[in-house]
């Protein structure tokens, strides 16, 4: 077996937690069943490329985001938890190198987030089956997502992790960095209904764009906006994985 | 074939030099000792021999391939403890074993033979269902140690192994050791407990700050050392005229406490008896206990690492 693939499987056999499975289906399914209902009372309709949405199917799809978000925590507590427990050391003075490394997280961010965006958008079908426009472009859309994704977010969790020692900051620095992502972007609200500091906000927010594609490819409204967007995160992806490659080439012993 | 072969090899740290200019040869199937106080650099050395860290100059061969060339191609052959902890805190002992073998690619039958011999060759069935993190110190060193068995390799790094472990389980690790090297393994031990080298290794080298100061067989290091004995000498009621007199003795050193013993160290030890004898007789001063014994390796290390220049 390749050197790659030895290590995905050892990174997926340490991560896949109850706890962190828990957090990943259940959490999300609260989201969507409970909340999604829930706020239906306040949020009618959400208005999106020219047709109304209701609001559950809007948060669904924010959820997949949100989701793929969320798994890229992953590679950030594995990274962090093989500096911290001498596996990084160890695992570097074996038949790997950094590069090995650094891509084995990657593919494991990435199975994890098209994983998890496959169970939520499944679970989420049941709620805005009567709304999907599927089309060709569809799968392809939520696969390049789940990636890009994975690489991007992946990538801000393995720069944090490499910079932090004690577990209190780590946890602390990587959650409020998520949180904000979470709650100033368009996951869980349309921005059009935000007062405007905080609708400009939204798009300095790499989430809002994961969620604009995502939905983009569930309601078929693929604009050239979309298309930007995907730039955006294509490159902002590549910009992090790089910085991240850099400093984690460059930790010592 | 020499399996280590280093010449002049050396790093610094912020300007500070951990390693300066170290030469080491390391034969097929011995075990080396490397042997040196806290501080010393064998930590250092160790990383880079295991290509974990770059020499700042030197040159390094390991199993006849350039450790600056080709560093994959060392790792893939060599198996590393290091004295850092390293361990996956959420998985059991038993299954971290198994997950090691996988990332070496061993055979998922021969894993699981390897997994059940080492289990009860390092005295682990009983806690093969812990998680690591649940473990003792001495437990997860163990576990460390037992692991590295786990793949195949020509050489092994053991950089203070039996640290945190008590004096049963250290001797059935260097006992394992020995088997292992018996079987044509060749061991790198760094160490700053000289019996422990002296048990094991076939040479050894002593290291203090940053540099070799000896490299010999331990039969020759305490030849070359160790033909010193220490003499120890209670007198029955302290004597003020005693140091005087003693201090005159060629060829020893001679150690008052404040009391009543007198400890002289020497290496012509029967010479300088028989003239103790003399005087004490000549002056009625009586002794209740005299013993004479090898100085031991340890006192020895200390020796030459305190005689070393500029310490
Ligand atoms: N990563 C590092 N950064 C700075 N100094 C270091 C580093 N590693 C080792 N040193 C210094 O190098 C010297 C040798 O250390 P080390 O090789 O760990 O010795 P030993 O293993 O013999 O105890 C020490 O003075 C230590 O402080
Ligand atoms: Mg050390």
């Amino acid at each position: 077996m390749h050197p790659i693939v030895r290590l995905v499987n050892r990174n997926l056999t340490i991560s896949l937690s109850p706890g962190f499975l828990i957090w990943q289906v259940i959490f999300p399914l609260i989201y969507i069943f409970v909340a999604g209902f829930a706020y239906t009372s306040l949020i009618d309709r959400v208005p999106f490329g020219g047709r109304d949405l209701d609001y559950p199917a809007f948060l669904a799809t924010g959820m997949i985001g949100f989701n793929i978000m969320n798994s890229t925590l992953v590679t950030g507590i594995i990274i962090w938890n093989d500096r911290r427990h001498g596996m990084f050391e160890q695992i570097m003075s074996g038949p790997f190198t950094r590069f090995h490394y650094i891509l084995s997280s990657v593919i494991t961010q990435a199975i994890v987030g098209l994983v998890s965006a496959a169970l939520i958008a499944g679970m989420g079908y049941l709620v805005y089956f009567d709304q999907i426009e599927f089309n060709l472009s569809t799968v392809p859309l939520l696969v390049f997502a789940a990636v890009i994704g994975s690489v991007l977010f992946g990538s801000i969790a393995s720069i944090i992790s490499t910079r932090l020692r004690t577990s209190e900051g780590f946890n602390v620095i990587i959650n409020t960095v998520f949180l904000f992502f979470a709650f100033v972007s368009t996951a869980f609200y349309p921005a059009g209904g935000a007062p405007e500091p905080l609708s400009t906000a939204f798009y300095l927010n790499p989430l809002t764009y994961l969620v604009d594609v995502i939905r983009a490819g569930i309601f078929g409204d693929v604009t050239e906006f979309v298309l930007v967007e995907m730039a955006v995160l294509v490159v902002l992806g590549l910009g992090l994985f790089v910085t991240a490659t850099r400093l984690l080439t460059r930790l010592d012993f | 074939m020499s399996c280590i072969a280093a010449q002049s090899l050396a790093k610094s740290y912020s300007g500070i030099a951990a390693v300066d200019g170290i030469d080491l040869t390391v034969q097929t199937g011995q075990i080396f000792g490397f042997l040196g106080p806290n501080g010393a650099g064998k930590s250092t050395t160790i990383k880079m021999l295991t290509t974990l860290v770059m020499a700042d100059a030197g040159n390094l061969s390991i199993l006849g391939i350039d450790a600056a060339k080709s560093p994959l191609e060392i790792r893939k052959r060599i198996g590393v403890v290091l004295q850092q902890p390293s361990y996956e805190p959420t998985l059991t002992v038993k299954r971290s074993l198994e997950k090691y073998g996988m990332m070496w690619d061993v055979p998922a039958q021969l894993r699981q033979e390897r997994v059940r011999r080492l289990l009860a060759d390092f005295d682990l069935t009983e806690i093969q269902n812990k998680r690591n993190e649940d473990l003792s110190i001495g437990q997860r060193r163990r576990v460390q140690v037992a692991r590295e068995f786990m793949h195949d390799m020509d050489l092994l790094f053991l950089d203070e192994p039996t640290v945190g472990l008590d004096p049963a389980v250290r001797k059935r690790l260097l006992d394992y050791l020995k088997d292992r090297a018996g079987a044509g393994l060749t061991i790198f031990y760094t160490t700053h407990v000289l019996s422990e080298a002296e048990y094991i290794c076939d040479k050894i080298a002593i290291i203090n700050r940053g540099k070799i100061i000896a490299v010999d067989s331990p039969e020759e290091l305490k030849r070359r050392f160790g033909q010193e004995k220490t003499i120890k000498i209670n007198i029955a009621e302290r004597d003020e005229r005693i140091r005087d007199l003693l201090e005159d003795i060629t060829d020893c050193r001679v150690e008052f406490d404040s009391g009543t013993e007198v400890t002289i160290r020497s290496e012509q030890s029967s010479a300088v008896l028989s003239r103790i004898f003399g005087i004490l007789k000549e002056n009625d001063i009586e002794v209740e206990e005299l013993s004479a014994v090898p100085t031991s390796l340890e006192d020895i290390f200390l020796k030459v690492v305190s005689d070393a220049p500029d310490s």
